[in-house]
């Protein structure tokens, strides 16, 4: 078994120095993958983590209770006056170890940047509370006797105002008592509305001023936050709210605040993970295209194994091994890269609790390992069964397969009399099916994240012009902010997958040119000239990029469907665009395949002509 | 005579591991219009590098080639490939026609390269065809022929556009004894339709279709042999031994 061990071992290293190229390119990116999902991954983690500081730190609740209602709708009172009702119980519930409020909230307004602002104030008697005590990072909390407000860390921070300043609250100016942090309330100004904290006695002074009750919030603390999931299930029934009426009541779990609290960075995280999923199925393709331009060569190597005696078992192992050790270096690295990037992005965040504390549990570093090696495993394993599956003798003739029959396209365009190189590379285009749809695939997922971009560039051209609601001004400004994030991944992951779709045409047009070189050395011998030989090379290789069109201008219009919804503008990619598209990506693949080709073109005829 | 094909001093060096090989060492030659030439010499001495030299597939270090009155040895590629097309068909031991395309489309190939209308030059490559007996195999790509068939299609690819010289390489070294004896009648009919042709062998038999035989070694011609129409293959293997028999 360690006999059969070290002899797959060894086959493995020595394929990988055999060729170092197609392994390092495999590695770069597969790295660029995990590298996308590490940091997507690690990005998500860091605001649970630091929202999880924030919540041990404050005494969080582990279950809300929250109650809203328009202020000038009648029946109210009734509404409010049985849901206090229902609270009472709820505080007499099995399980609750602790409670905080009920506190009310009065609805007003504050200045902030030239412009009004929705406002919370959340009455608290001074003192302190067994549950929620917001941590105070600036000043002190509410005294007795002292009119002012404490203001939530994301408002003060969007203000740039601390304890000593003065803030407008319904046209009237309030001192800044403190600055404090909560996790019953997300960070203005992506959480809204804006929350101050106020004694009854200063909620009095804005009662005056016209603020209106508009709801309370009673938290809970049971004996294990685990149980908050079950103990909203056992309660939530009792709240339903009535149809006839605006007002809503509902239950909470500490779980689902923090989901709630960050969608900032889940949304860069997101965006993230969704990059590295599309990165890590244009590396299947990669790894497909590379391995099939081999594939003779690896089904032949795999016939003289088995003719000296190598077992199908230690085979598979071998490439297992050879597989296994690209993926576990690109997972050590993207990984590592993922962690080191994740910092400066989660302090981007305008949402997160404190500094963002970026990491992987093993569950997600075996995620990325495991998505890895399925990438590699997908894209190489073909031929290595192939050559274990077919006899000896017939892998160890294993060659280029010449055409058998014409195809119609082809002859279709002979017969309308299309330039002799265009013929010629629509004949050649069909020779390998499995290439053209492996690097059309590539390719799509570029197309489609072009378009999507696009379409993302005129969504948030309409939100920059567009004018901010009252009260949202700030926090329209926070979301401007992070659609330029999304705006900056998007861009960069269609540029990435244009770059790996174009290394792919690459690759195949390499291999396209090696598996020609003879018949376009023929076609020298006899006449044709190298431009003639180039055009012919760039149309066979034309019908990826087609096809890649065809379908990645619809599914990138389709993924930009999903996505438009929300707050987003609803806005369509224009005609121009997409023509430009189909226009450009053509122009930039030909240039590209063009490289190989030329380089073919150039060299003498009589070296290709000897060329098996 | 007009000569079709002149070499003077030509000289190509290829590199190997441990010195420079002269593979075509300051070889003059004439082929003069209607005249079929053989090169024959042992495996390695030079005669196909000297055949692709003066096709213009491989570029010499050193000489001079006129084709027709013209030096051509400074072409561009394109030129060259402009060149073959109007004056020069090739005939390859391997064959080498296009897999992509059926027998008819090689054979046409050249033809439409050279600017011909499409009916015209089908039309050509359909009487060639059927001139070399292979009509029927016309709409078949080359892995669907036998070796004999595809070197029929090779020689009417050649001689579509009925060129000044038509230059073999080896062009029964892939065939069996019966298609070899087929293409052997072939270049007997060029020949004695005064085709200028250059046939490079080590088959005293397809040697033996020429008006003279030349003999190489080392990358040098040592030796050439005036041959009369059924001359004897005997006599042919005599004019390789004894270098010293010139006409």
């Amino acid at each position: 078994m360690i006999a059969s061990a070290r002899i797959s071992g060894r086959l493995a290293s020595r394929n990988l120095r055999r060729w170092p190229g197609p392994a390092l390119l495999l590695l770069l990116t597969l790295t660029i993958a995990t590298g996308t999902l590490g940091l997507g991954l690690s990005v998500y983690g860091s605001a649970d983590a630091a929202w999880d500081r924030a919540w041990t730190a404050t005494d969080g609740f582990h279950v809300a209770f929250n109650v809203y209602h328009p202020p000038d709708e009648a029946g109210n009172d009734a509404f409010v006056q049985k849901m206090e009702r229902r609270g009472r119980e709820l505080v007499g519930a099995d399980g609750v170890v602790a409670v905080g409020g009920p506190w009310t909230h009065l609805y007003g307004s504050i200045d902030v940047a030239g412009g009004l602002e929705d406002l919370t104030a959340e009455i608290r008697p001074p003192g302190r509370y067994a549950v929620d005590q917001p941590l105070v990072t600036n000043g002190r909390w509410l005294r007795p006797g002292e009119d002012g407000v404490v203001l939530e860390g994301g408002l003060a921070a969007t203000l740039g105002v601390e304890a000593g300043d003065t803030v407008t609250i319904q046209g009237e100016p309030f001192p800044v008592l403190g600055v404090a942090t909560t996790v019953s309330r997300g960070r203005f100004p992506l959480a809204r509305p804006a929350q101050v904290w106020v004694t009854p006695q200063t909620a009095e002074r804005m009662r005056g001023l016209g603020m209106t009750v508009e709801g309370f919030e009673l938290q809970l603390r049971l004996r294990d936050p685990n149980d908050a999931a079950a103990f909203v299930a056992a309660h939530r029934p009792a709240f339903r709210t009535d149809p006839h009426s605006s007002a809503i009541a509902f239950l909470e779990t500490w779980e689902e605040r923090r989901a709630d609290s960050h969608s900032d960075i889940d949304t860069v995280a997101g965006t993230l993970l969704a990059a590295g999923i599309l990165i890590a199925i244009l590396t299947i393709a990669t790894a497909a295209v590379l391995v099939a331009g081999r594939m003779s060569e690896r089904i032949r190597q795999v016939g003289t194994l088995k003719a000296v005696g190598v077992t199908p078992r230690q085979i598979v192992l071998a490439l297992l091994l050879e597989y296994g050790a690209v993926a576990l270096v690109a997972t050590a690295v993207g990984i590592g890269i993922g962690l080191l990037l994740a910092p400066a992005i989660a302090n981007t965040s305008v949402t997160i609790l404190g500094t963002p504390q970026p990491r992987l549990s093993w569950t997600q570093v075996a995620i990325v390992g495991g998505v890895a090696l399925l990438v590699l495993l997908i894209g190489t394993v073909r031929p290595a069964f192939r050559g274990v599956r077919r006899s000896t003798v017939s892998s160890l003739a294993s060659g280029a397969r010449p055409p058998r029959r014409p195809g119609q396209l082809s002859r279709w365009a002979s017969r309308v009399g299309l330039p002799i190189p265009t013929v010629l590379g629509l004949r050649s285009s069909w020779r390998r099916p499995g290439r053209l749809v492996t690097n059309a695939a590539g390719l799509t997922f570029g197309v489609a994240m072009i378009v999507v971009a696009l379409a993302l560039r005129d969504s948030l051209n309409l939100l920059n012009t567009a004018a901010s609601e009252p009260g949202h001004t700030a926090s329209d400004a926070a979301v401007g902010v992070l659609y330029d994030q999304i705006r900056a991944i998007v861009v960069g992951t269609a540029l990435l997958l244009v770059a790996l779709g174009s290394i792919n045409a690459f690759i195949v047009a390499s291999f396209a040119a090696r598996d020609g070189a003879r018949s376009q050395a023929a076609i020298r011998a006899v006449g044709g000239t190298p431009r003639q030989t180039v055009i012919s090379l760039i149309v066979s290789q034309l019908g990826a990029c087609a096809l890649a069109l065809v379908l990645g201008i619809p599914l990138g219009l389709g993924l930009w469907t999903l996505m438009e919804g929300g707050d987003l503008p609803e806005t369509g990619v224009s005609v121009l665009a997409l023509l430009l598209v189909a226009v450009i990506v053509p122009l930039v693949f030909a240039a590209v395949v063009s490289v190989p080709a030329r380089r073919l073109a150039n060299r003498p005829v009589a070296p290709l002509l000897s060329y098996e | 005579m007009k000569a079709v094909i002149e070499a003077r001093d030509l000289v190509r060096t290829f590199d190997a591991d441990e010195a420079p090989v002269r593979a075509v060492d300051q070889v003059d030659l004439i082929v003069e219009e209607g005249e079929t030439v053989s090169v024959m010499g042992p495996s390695g001495c030079g005669k196909s590098t000297l055949l692709h030299l003066l096709g213009g597939l491989e570029r010499p270090d050193a000489g001079e080639i006129l084709i027709d009155g013209s030096r051509v040895d400074g072409l561009s590629e394109t030129d060259w490939a402009i060149l073959r097309r109007r004056s020069i068909g090739f005939v390859f031991q391997a064959f080498n026609l296009v897999d992509e395309l059926t027998a008819l489309e090689n054979v046409e190939l050249p033809a439409l390269l050279l600017g011909e209308p499409r009916g015209q030059a089908r039309r050509k490559a359909l009487e060639l065809l059927e001139r070399l007996r292979v009509a029927e195999r016309a709409g078949h790509l080359p892995d669907r022929l036998s070796g004999g068939e595809r070197q029929r299609v090779a020689v009417a690819r050649a001689l579509i556009n009925e060129p000044l010289v038509v230059m073999a390489d080896e062009p029964t070294g892939n065939l069996d004894s019966r298609a070899t004896g087929d293409i052997l009648g072939l270049f007997a009919e060029l020949r004695d339709a005064r085709q200028t042709l250059l046939l490079v062998t080590h088959d005293a038999r397809v040697a033996s279709v020429a008006d003279r035989l030349l003999t190489m070694r080392d990358g040098a011609v040592v030796g050439q042999t005036k041959l009369d129409a059924g001359t004897p293959i005997e006599r042919v293997l005599a004019g390789l031994v004894d270098l010293g028999d010139t006409a």
